[in-house]
């Protein structure tokens, strides 16, 4: 299966679940536990996406640059407490790496 | 009855509701774009997750797991575990759309998301029926447009900035931007420290299985907190409307 039959794929299924609802009935009581679960999808999705992402980045660099990527995201978390806001994160993190590469011998 | 025409301010009034969000919904298209660009897919294929799958945190997954590799199963279905809140989302529109012609179901069910959802039941909430739609329609319209132009741009801008950038950080900085606020609600706090441990523990699992391994424990994790817990959300889909998840 390549890329693009991927992409259609999670595509069409996307859209069948837009559909469902509209199709099936208009009023289904869901249960209170599936209601829990799909609030913590997204958070537990992002936090594995991003664990992996920082490894792959920190792997990527070498053992002495490594810790760059760990400062980028510790900059990032004190941002984001700092304002409250999200967007914090790439504004303060981006920088704080690319400080922190020159600096961390190679 | 559906008629856009005669209901034209009622249009625009709907795109005038949705503007605020775009404060949220345009930064994020373009991270999605920035990070299409750089990913080890075509990045026409990454704008298409916006048409396709229009969905913030499933395009993120998708363009994320495609790009490390993971087996085609566990990337659609990990999208669709995230998206299943659109299930909700269809239920909850169900009943203003019941009697109305297939064609608008078909057209306002595929612009269904977060933003459209809120937007939309600010104008059923207030209006007529028919107003209502033509309000609903017009907010879900200028969000599709703007996602859409929004990952184009971050794609375009993206493909030709320097690699001594590190543009592939950029999704991992801002998944962790978006993390960080849920730790104050003690169930999605446990989600993410148990998703994140997981990961990190499952780096070499084959196909990628461990985004996916450690999405369920994490979920899994955050269901063991009680639902009265001080702090805890009284409603998992109130945090996730948001910007265009």
């Amino acid at each position: 299966m390549n890329t693009w039959i991927i992409i259609m794929a999670a595509g069409l299924g996307s859209y069948l679940f837009r559909l469902s609802m509209i199709i099936l009935t208009s009023r289904i009581a869901m249960p209170p536990y599936l209601e829990r679960a799909s609030g913590l999808v997204t958070p537990a999705a992002f936090a594995a996406l991003a664990a992996a992402g920082v490894a792959a980045a920190c792997s990527g660099l070498g053992i002495t640059q490594a810790a760059a990527p760990l400062v980028a995201v510790a900059a990032a978390i004190m941002a984001v407490l700092r304002t409250g806001s999200s967007q914090a994160a790439i504004l303060a993190g981006m920088p704080a790496l690319w400080v922190a590469i020159p600096l961390l011998p190679s | 009855m559906i008629s856009l025409r005669a209901y034209r301010s009622d249009v625009a009034a709907g795109a005038r509701t949705m503007a605020p969000w775009l404060a949220g919904v345009v930064p994020f298209g373009l991270v999605i774009g920035v990070s299409a660009a750089h990913a080890d897919i075509p990045t026409v294929a990454g704008w298409l997750t916006g048409p396709l799958i229009y969905a913030g945190s499933a395009q993120v997954a998708t363009i994320g797991m495609l790009d490390a590799g993971a087996a085609p199963v566990v990337v659609v279905a990990s999208a669709l575990i995230i998206n299943i809140r659109l299930i909700f989302y269809s239920a909850t529109m169900a009943r203003y759309w019941r009697g109305t012609p297939w064609w608008w179901r078909l057209v306002a069910a595929y612009l269904l998301v977060d933003p459209s959802v809120a937007v939309g039941l600010n104008g059923y909430r207030r209006l007529s029926r028919g107003r209502a739609h033509a309000h609903y329609f017009g907010g879900a319209v200028l969000l599709w447009v703007s996602w859409l132009a929004a990952i184009g741009a971050g794609a375009t801008v993206g493909a030709g900035l320097p690699a001594w950038l590190h543009l592939e950080f950029v999704m991992p900085l801002f998944l962790v931007g978006e993390a960080v606020p849920k730790l104050a609600n003690p169930a999605q706090r446990r989600a993410i420290f148990a998703a994140a441990a997981v990961a990190l523990l499952a780096l070499s699992a084959p196909l990628q299985l461990g985004i996916a391994l450690a999405t369920a424990v994490g979920v899994t994790a955050g269901l063991t907190v009680r639902p009265d817990e001080p702090g805890h959300s009284p409603h998992p889909l109130q945090p996730t409307v948001e910007v265009l998840r």
